[in-house]
């Protein structure tokens, strides 16, 4: 056939118009009520506040208020550290995954969908593991007053390394204790028998941590953070 | 923005939400979960969306993301075959006119070759040259600059032209 379909597209005009007028796929009317009704009970009040609420809510306010008032006039041994809160909380997480931390690899890419969305973090590329370490848990987490997601790995010997992705735009990663691990600079922390591997990345801060201390374990550790680092892309969802 | 105002605006976009919906998934139930997923994450993050930004390119945003967290984790998990269409898996040609049996076929083809096209090049050319977003709106969606979105416009129809010569060699009925 002269002049066939391959021909009339070459020009990108007549391209454009070709795409403009394929047949629309409209939604069906099923589909419209259907998201109308959602949207509707998503709608649908909420109910009251308890009439004592307002009350407590200002009466704890003022009493932090005046906590934060005192606090800076109270003996203080060493000087503040603005991480300290944080890693403290992150060990907390990775000690209740390894006491509690169920290692279910089969059903990883069945929970991983729900724990993004929940968490509100988005993993584009997630390492999965190799023949040294496996994912075998993903769940949503709570920390610092943000949702974000937890990522359980184990490796084959045992250790499990516990990867927490959150929220925290604000937070500056200060210059000390830094470390050259590959291509990047995370903060290196060694606390309470934890190793920590912290960095920021789309506005998110990233935390490896694992009982993997000694020189030899933590080697092992940056190896991993350096799979984790290259191999995932987390961003904030919205 | 009040909710009232925000969800009917938000409904106006349905059939624009679904269309790219059918492309994405290739499925119509599947389409019609993501689009329900989309407004119920919509209205959860309302308090997100600015005033006076564009709620149609924000909801494709919405769309898109929810599509790469769902489905194509799921579609990892599927066989895929050598031309990167997991296998088992028909495209919808179901709204194909069927008055004018020559522009039907050219419809047919040109949704077969679209479908063949990867994500990353599929959507912008649907928001760019279907939807009639602008380069910055597809932009903000694709979460990359502008100009990568011109190149995958741009390799989207070589592709799509190299995927029409295929069927156009074919044999013909």
């Amino acid at each position: 056939m002269a002049g066939g379909i391959e021909d009339r597209y070459e020009d990108d005009a007549e391209m454009r118009r070709a795409l403009r007028a394929l047949p629309r796929h409209a939604a069906p009317a099923r589909l419209r009520s259907s998201v109308a009704q959602a949207l509707t009970a998503d709608a649908a009040p909420r109910s009251r506040p308890s009439r004592w609420l307002a009350p407590a809510i200002s009466a704890l306010a003022a009493a932090m208020i005046t906590l934060l008032w005192i606090a800076p006039l109270l003996p203080s041994a060493a000087p503040p550290d603005p991480l300290r809160p944080l890693a403290r909380a992150v060990i907390n997480e990775h000690s209740r995954t390894v006491l509690w931390g169920e290692s279910r690899p089969d059903v990883v890419p069945l929970v991983l969908p729900w724990a993004m969305d929940e968490g509100g973090i988005l993993l584009n590329w997630v390492f999965t593991g190799d023949e040294r370490i496996q994912l075998v848990n993903a769940q949503p987490t709570y920390l610092e007053g943000r949702r974000g997601i937890e990522l359980a790995y184990r490796d084959v010997e045992g250790h499990t390394v516990t990867y927490l992705i959150l929220p925290l735009p604000a937070l500056v990663l200060p210059e000390r204790g830094r470390v050259q691990i590959d291509r990047w600079r995370p903060l290196v922390r060694k606390e309470n028998g934890f190793s920590m591997i912290l960095w920021k990345q789309q506005g998110l801060l990233c935390a490896l941590v694992s009982d993997l201390v000694s020189d030899e374990d933590f080697a092992r550790l940056k190896e991993y953070f350096i799979k984790v680092r290259s191999s995932t892309d987390p961003y904030p969802v919205y | 923005m009040a909710d009232d105002r925000f969800r009917e605006q938000a409904l106006e976009h349905l059939d624009a939400l679904h269309n790219l919906a059918v492309y994405l998934t290739r499925n119509g139930a599947e389409a019609e979960d993501l689009v329900q997923e989309t407004y119920v994450r919509a209205m959860r993050f309302s308090h997100r969306f600015e005033p006076g930004t564009h709620l149609r390119a924000w909801m494709f945003q919405i769309l898109r993301n929810t599509f790469l967290t769902f489905y194509r984790l799921r579609e990892r998990e599927s066989a895929v075959s050598e031309n990167g269409i997991p296998e088992g898996e028909a495209p919808m040609f179901h709204d194909a006119p069927a008055d004018d049996s020559e522009r039907a076929g050219a419809h047919m083809d040109l949704e077969r070759a679209l479908v063949q096209l990867p994500e990353e090049f599929k959507t912008p050319l649907l928001l760019a040259e279907v939807e009639g977003l602008a380069l910055e709106d597809v932009a903000r969606i694709m979460d990359c600059p502008v100009g990568t979105v011109k190149s995958r416009i741009f390799r989207a129809k070589e592709r799509l032209r190299s995927h029409l010569k295929d069927y156009g060699a074919g044999p013909k009925d």
